[in-house]
């Protein structure tokens, strides 16, 4: 078998999260391709939490939503996860007392489920651990169901506990007992090779971008999904020399961002929806003064609290119409970790190339979900400023800065690096800040950075086509993690012989259109995909052009598309 | 009884006038006749100059109101930012290039309304700023509400009858917080407030400095008189230790009768926010110089 499943499941803080890295770690050093995305409650204890994990030897991207295996820790994990085993799936599962789960277990019977069980606590018992080394005693298991090999799985075990001889011992004993008292059932192949490949999630990507593109402070309030990207950047923070401040609020947050680039560094912040709207007035005084900002919005479903640590595509609209007044703003969306990096460096760029507030798109759905890429191409992207800088410096006058010019951009300097000083102003102003409320000038300076927006969007690239460009069975277009499930389905319909192809916008706002405008005539048949309910991306483009959807696949309860979301689409619209 | 700049200083701020000049603007003021920030700017101006600071050294940051509406009347680097925000602004600017000193201006409706948590946060913090509350006891650019210093008995724009809510005794509140520095000065006396103006500046840390402020369109409870007939000044206060948090809190209390002017509170013992940054310890640069790339392989 050359594809495989599997779900960890158990309660939120019960060593869920160890087993599953030590699972990712042990999977992607044979060689595996991965996809592992974090499920769990907004809880810190108590609650269900499961690691979804996907590994194939060829690259892969998406999950499907029933799973080949299932290891439940505990009998709430059972009751709450054995729906998402397919059929003639594997349960690996070690209750006590044949009590617990009872109905779950029936369940699994009645879909013809492996059942793989052992009295853990008492095998670890046993086995000199103790009842906490119980999910080792399950992980051996599950090992030997799967059919993998032991050593893969004993080295990260042992490379995991390796500062605790005594636990260590009594880890592996369990570990082998598991592994040992278990019958093989499937049968999967190692990979040939070990590609060189790097383990990451999306908000670590986005850091590691931010951290690439010179960003030298990072100013937060922790809010889901976002939180982690203020944790990497704290705990690179030793390395990176970066300036890392948790603020009182995200309005502060934003201010203190802004604050710091307008003096000529490059600061950074994330949160999620509610709190970006906490920021937006900072969104409005950036496009006023034409202060670069980069802003990274971590979407989850809403309104209000919604659903924390669940996954969307609706804060799309948010973004793009965000902030009262109308200025030039661009808005751009990561897909998975790869492009998060490179995205996130140009983010910075164009904000300071064209001073304007940049709203950096990401998703529960990327931001907690590691997967297998290879290693990032560093210095790829140079650092674009934007700012004068040398001899022309000392040649510069105030009226420079908010200078009227035809594309709609002034020159910015660092203040205090010229002569020439300037009044960023949150007034209407003349070209050197000067307060203005007067008709003509106040006219010429809005439509001045608005002029933006047009240069902005000849400089930006056009969407990307995924599978081949024309003559398709069915299209789509969409956005976001949208990349990974279509990246997935093109493959495993050209092997069916239906042609799907794909049209992924990272570049959301302004819209670029020709592109899309021949993706429309050579192909029959484009439907949108979306994480959200109304087609936000969709209204978009019908609005902006003449272009119809035949049809449109939304999702909107939380959850990623799987490859089952679109093969039943496809098989209904192909 | 107005505190008078000693001779030697205004003879060194005569010898500067030229610098002094250089930050006057040929703008029209928008502001009242007989407003206080007039003598605020002044104030700011001669001891920007007496400090040695040129246009490079210095960015002033403003909020919105009155005093925000001076802006762009002052001929340096400035910034007019939103209501409530100017602490976060500059204290993101301040963070960003240590090597300029930041100043920030804001009025009653910022400081102890809009943006009082950022007030907190900032005092908490250390940020290395100063801060500068323009105390009117009303909201004068939307035409005299009644603001969160506004005295009791006061008949305002927007207030039926008349104020009925006690105001926050400011310094009091700052003064709670573990400041490291705060003062007081007063519109009035432009020569005292120079003086204040230059120690804020010359203060490491979050200089938090009050400034009363005459209205004479909307704040006819407290008119210039009114303080001018009170205000005592620290520095007259025999025995009296700037060190002592209690002999700070027991002085802020009046706020009627004596009002205590001059550097009420200092501690010089708590470290400002950067030279708490063990990552940045022995860094020479500010973070406006570090922007270039960073290798991050170690960091995966």
């Amino acid at each position: 078998m050359n594809r495989f499943s599997i779900k960890i499941a158990g309660a939120s803080g019960g060593g869920l999260l160890s087993t599953g890295d030590i699972i990712l770690k042990a999977l992607q050093n044979m060689g595996f391709y991965l996809v592992a995305e974090r499920e769990y409650p907004s809880l810190i204890k108590g609650g269900h939490a499961c690691f979804h994990i996907t590994a194939s030897e060829e690259p892969v991207y998406a999950l499907r939503e029933e799973v080949d295996l299932i290891m439940a820790i505990d009998s709430f994990s059972l009751k709450m996860y054995v729906d998402g085993l397919k059929d003639g799936g594997i349960l690996v599962h070690g209750q006590e007392r044949a009590i617990e789960g009872k109905e779950a277990l029936e369940k699994a019977k009645a879909k013809g489920v492996k059942e793989v069980h052992l009295p853990i606590r008492t095998v670890a018992l046993e086995s000199g651990g103790n009842v906490l080394m119980s999910n080792v005693v399950l992980l051996g298991m599950m090992w030997k169901a799967l059919g993998l090999p032991y050593a893969p799985i004993e080295a990260e075990v042992t490379e995991r506990f390796k500062n605790k001889p005594k636990l260590l011992e009594a880890d592996l004993k369990c570990l082998k007992a598991g592994f040992d008292r278990t019958e093989k059932i499937m049968d999967i192949k190692i990979p040939k090779k070990v590609p060189k490949t790097i383990l990451m999630e999306g908000n670590k990507a986005i850091a590691l971008g931010a951290v690439h593109a010179g960003c030298r402070a990072y100013f937060a309030y922790p809010m889901s999904p976002a939180s982690t990207i203020l944790t990497y950047m704290a705990n690179f923070a030793e390395k990176t020399g970066m300036l890392v401040k948790q603020v009182e609020d995200e309005i502060s947050v934003a201010s203190m961002t802004l604050g710091a680039m307008h003096m000529g560094t490059r600061a950074f912040c994330a949160t999620s929806g509610g709190g970006f709207d906490l920021m937006t007035e900072t969104v409005s005084l950036a496009g006023m003064i034409e202060c670069p900002l980069v802003i990274c919005i971590a979407q989850r479903p809403g309104p209000a609290t919604g659903m924390p640590t669940w996954t969307c595509q609706a804060d799309l609209d948010l973004a793009i119409y965000s902030a009262h007044g109308e200025f030039a703003k661009l808005v751009i969306a990561v897909g998975d970790p790869y492009d998060a990096f490179d995205l996130t460096q140009h983010a910075f760029n164009y904000a300071e190339k064209f001073q304007i507030p940049v709203m950096l798109l990401t998703e529960k759905g990327i931001a907690e979900t590691h997967w297998t890429i290879p290693m990032y191409e560093q210095e790829k992207i140079p650092i674009e400023r934007g700012l004068v800088e040398g001899k022309e410096l000392a040649e510069l006058v105030n009226e420079d800065r908010y200078r009227i010019t035809e594309n709609g951009v002034s020159k910015r300097w660092i203040p205090g690096s010229s002569e020439a000083y300037y009044f960023a102003n949150s007034d209407e102003h003349l070209e050197d800040g000067s307060l203005t409320e007067d008709a003509e000038p106040a006219s010429k300076m809005i439509a001045k950075r608005m002029r933006k927006m047009e240069t902005l969007l000849e400089a930006l690239p056009e969407p990307e086509i995924y599978g081949d460009a024309k003559n398709a069975d069915i299209s789509f277009v969409g956005w976001g993690s949208s990349k990974n499930v279509m990246k997935d389905i093109i493959g495993q319909y050209t092997e069916k012989g239906v042609k799907v192809n794909y049209l992924h916008y990272s570049f959301m706002f302004p819209l670029k259109t020709a592109v899309l405008k021949k993706f429309f005539k050579e192909n029959g048949n484009v439907h949108l995909i979306e994480g959200n309910y109304q087609g936000q991306l969709g209204n978009l483009i019908e609005a902006k052009t003449d272009l119809k959807f035949k049809g449109r696949l939304l999702k909107y309860n939380g959850r990623p598309f799987y490859l089952n979301d679109l093969e039943k689409f496809i098989d209904a619209n192909k | 009884m107005i505190k008078k700049m000693d001779k030697k200083t205004r003879d060194e701020l005569i010898a500067k006038a030229d610098k002094l000049l250089k930050y006057e603007t040929d703008k029209v003021i928008t502001w009242c006749s007989g407003c206080g920030n007039y003598g605020i700017q002044n104030a700011l101006m001669r001891a920007l100059v007496l400090e040695g600071l040129e246009r490079k050294d210095f960015a002033l940051f403003f909020d919105i109101g009155c005093s925000g509406n001076g802006s762009d009347k002052f001929e340096a680097n400035t910034f007019h930012g939103l209501h409530g925000r100017i602490i976060s602004t500059a204290a993101g600017a301040a963070l960003a290039n240590e090597k300029m000193k930041v100043l920030a201006f804001a009025g009653d409706g910022a400081t102890f309304s809009e943006g009082v948590n950022h007030l907190v946060h900032g005092v908490r913090n250390n940020f290395p700023m100063i801060f500068v509350h323009h105390n009117n006891e009303n909201y004068g650019l939307t035409i005299g509400q009644a603001s969160a210093t506004t005295r009791c008995g006061a008949k305002m724009n927007g207030t039926p009858g008349t104020v009925v809510i006690e105001p926050i005794n400011t310094l009091q509140f700052v003064l709670s917080l573990d400041p490291t520095f705060v003062a007081r000065g007063f519109s009035g006396d432009v020569d005292h407030l120079t003086e204040l103006f230059r120690k804020a500046i010359q203060h490491k840390g979050f200089a938090y400095l009050e400034i009363l402020q005459s209205c004479p369109t909307y704040n006819r409870t407290t008119p210039e008189d009114w303080y001018a007939s009170r205000v005592k000044y620290v520095e007259d206060l025999k025995g009296y230790d700037r060190h002592d948090i209690w002999a700070a809190r027991k002085l802020a209390q009046d706020m009627d009768k004596e009002i205590y002017l001059g550097l009420i509170y200092e501690n010089t013992g708590r470290k400002d926010f950067l030279s708490l940054q063990s990552n940045r310890s022995g860094v020479k640069t500010a973070l406006v110089e570090e922007v270039k790339h960073y290798d991050v392989k170690e960091l995966i």
